[in-house]
């Protein structure tokens, strides 16, 4: 039995209210598809459970400005769905597509899967392409965080206790972008965590000469993050096979790097760099 | 020792519900030791095999991943709720003439997936229905005749509304 209680805010000014006083004893709630998970297995203690799943300002997708809002509140499913987000952030959109069973995806939510600072955090590496930040409120005022900060290791988010996020703002893909992807490995195909997962946009010249890239991996290293060596790598150049095979190879060096020669890095080394051919193999077509 | 209370309002199987429950308990407690209805199973109780599938709002979701409190204002349909009547629902009829059970535990949340599955799109393809119930996992049968049993209850479900 778990004892806490539960408390669902109307407004947003009531949970920012609500933060103010009783962070250290408060899980914030949205989905629940981590928190009822570490709370049962004891990894996570506390007196309060603040939901703020339908708070109507963590509800919205919008256009506005020239950037892309997504509520924190929004759920993989209804990413899934959205025009919008298939327009402007379609490697967020396939992302949504390979996010867990269908039961998770309806409830599960992209601020829950920020915030919660998995290295395996499907929502994250679309959202690193897409330089986003996360717009972050707490009862004095806000900020916005970039998603690169959020998290300082797995399962640690950088966030103050009493803080809430509201929305991701994303720049929406470039006209010139005609490829993006997301792809990821796991022990079976549908359902499994992801054991290593990337996301992809990519725009070229009529050469066929990449002249916009960005790139990010996740799962493979502590935090998801976007790797500049390779889109440097490959920044000017046209496509070809090799070139491609070269590019994840020095993936792979990379986030060895990072990680150190772990056990698992006589299967991640081949395997990185399979995936990254795999999804970028549709630029040499 | 204190016991918090939540006062929860919600629609079980078309019936208003109204009572006061412990506010750390699953969906799938509520479900099973509160209210007694045993239809909907636990299996994982991590959101993994879907055994604990319930219908909330039109959606599949895992029953041993909400709260209980999160109920609260919703529309929730278990397996007990899908034949108003002594008859089976046609999900249910589709199954049987399949053989898309055998021990028949993870049945009750395959049934709630493809509920939710057609009431959203009543002529789902083989790669819909495969996606529809890639979380709901089955040790016994294998999955050729649950695929079976939902392509037949879509055209069953099909059939009768037609008939209406």
């Amino acid at each position: 039995m778990i004892d806490v209680d539960y408390i669902r805010p109307q407004t947003l000014p009531e949970a920012l209210a609500f933060l103010s006083e009783n962070a250290m004893d408060t899980t914030i709630l949205a989905g629940g598809t981590d928190v009822m998970v570490d709370l049962r297995t004891g990894e996570l203690n506390c007196r309060y459970l603040l939901d703020v799943g339908r708070l109507p300002e963590l509800r919205q997708i919008e256009i506005n400005e020239g950037e892309l809002f997504i509520g924190a509140g929004i759920t993989i499913t209804e990413i899934g769905q959205s025009e919008i987000i298939g327009r402007y952030a379609p490697a967020l959109q396939t992302a949504a597509d390979k996010f867990a069973g269908r039961q998770v995806r309806n409830i599960a939510t992209i601020g829950g899967n920020v915030a919660h600072c998995s290295p395996c955090g499907d929502t994250i590496p679309p959202l690193l392409i897409h330089d986003a930040g996360a717009m972050v409120v707490n009862h004095e005022g806000q900020r916005i965080v970039p998603i690169e900060e959020m998290a300082g290791g797995p399962y640690h988010c950088t966030l103050r206790p009493n803080e809430l996020i509201t929305h991701f703002l994303l720049k929406p893909k470039p006209e010139a972008v005609g490829f993006a992807d997301f792809q990821k490995i796991g022990r079976r195909k549908e359902l499994a965590i992801a054991r290593m997962s990337m996301a992809a946009m990519i725009g070229q010249e009529s050469d066929r000469s990449i002249s916009f890239i960005r790139f990010a991996l996740g799962s493979c290293t502590p935090t998801p993050h976007r790797f500049r060596d390779i889109e440097n790598y490959l920044f000017g150049k046209i496509p070809a096979e090799r070139l491609l095979w070269e590019a994840g190879h020095i993936l792979s060096e990379v986030m060895l790097e990072i990680t150190g020669r772990r056990p698992s890095a006589i299967y991640k080394e081949p395997a990185i760099q399979g995936l990254f051919v795999r999804m970028m193999y549709p630029l040499i077509l | 020792m204190k016991k918090n209370s939540y006062h929860l309002r919600f629609t079980l199987n078309g019936e208003a519900k109204s009572l006061d429950i412990e506010p750390g308990i699953s969906t799938l407690e509520l479900i099973r030791d509160v209210l007694e209805l045993k239809g909907t199973k636990e299996g994982c109780g991590i959101g993994e095999c879907g055994a604990c599938t319930i219908v909330v709002d039109g959606r599949a979701v895992n029953a041993c991943l909400m709260f209980a409190a999160q109920l609260d204002g919703r529309d929730v349909l278990t397996v007990e709720g899908l034949s108003r009547e002594e008859d089976l629902h046609p999900i249910q009829q589709s199954f049987s003439e399949q053989h898309a059970v055998q021990c028949g535990f993870c049945t009750p949340g395959i049934l709630m997936s493809t509920h939710a599955l057609l009431e959203e799109n009543p002529q789902p393809n083989r790669h819909e229905i495969i996606k529809a119930v890639a979380g709901n996992l089955c040790r016994c049968t294998g999955y050729q005749s649950i695929i079976a049993g939902i392509e037949n209850a879509a055209d069953k479900c099909r059939n009768d509304k037609n008939k209406d």
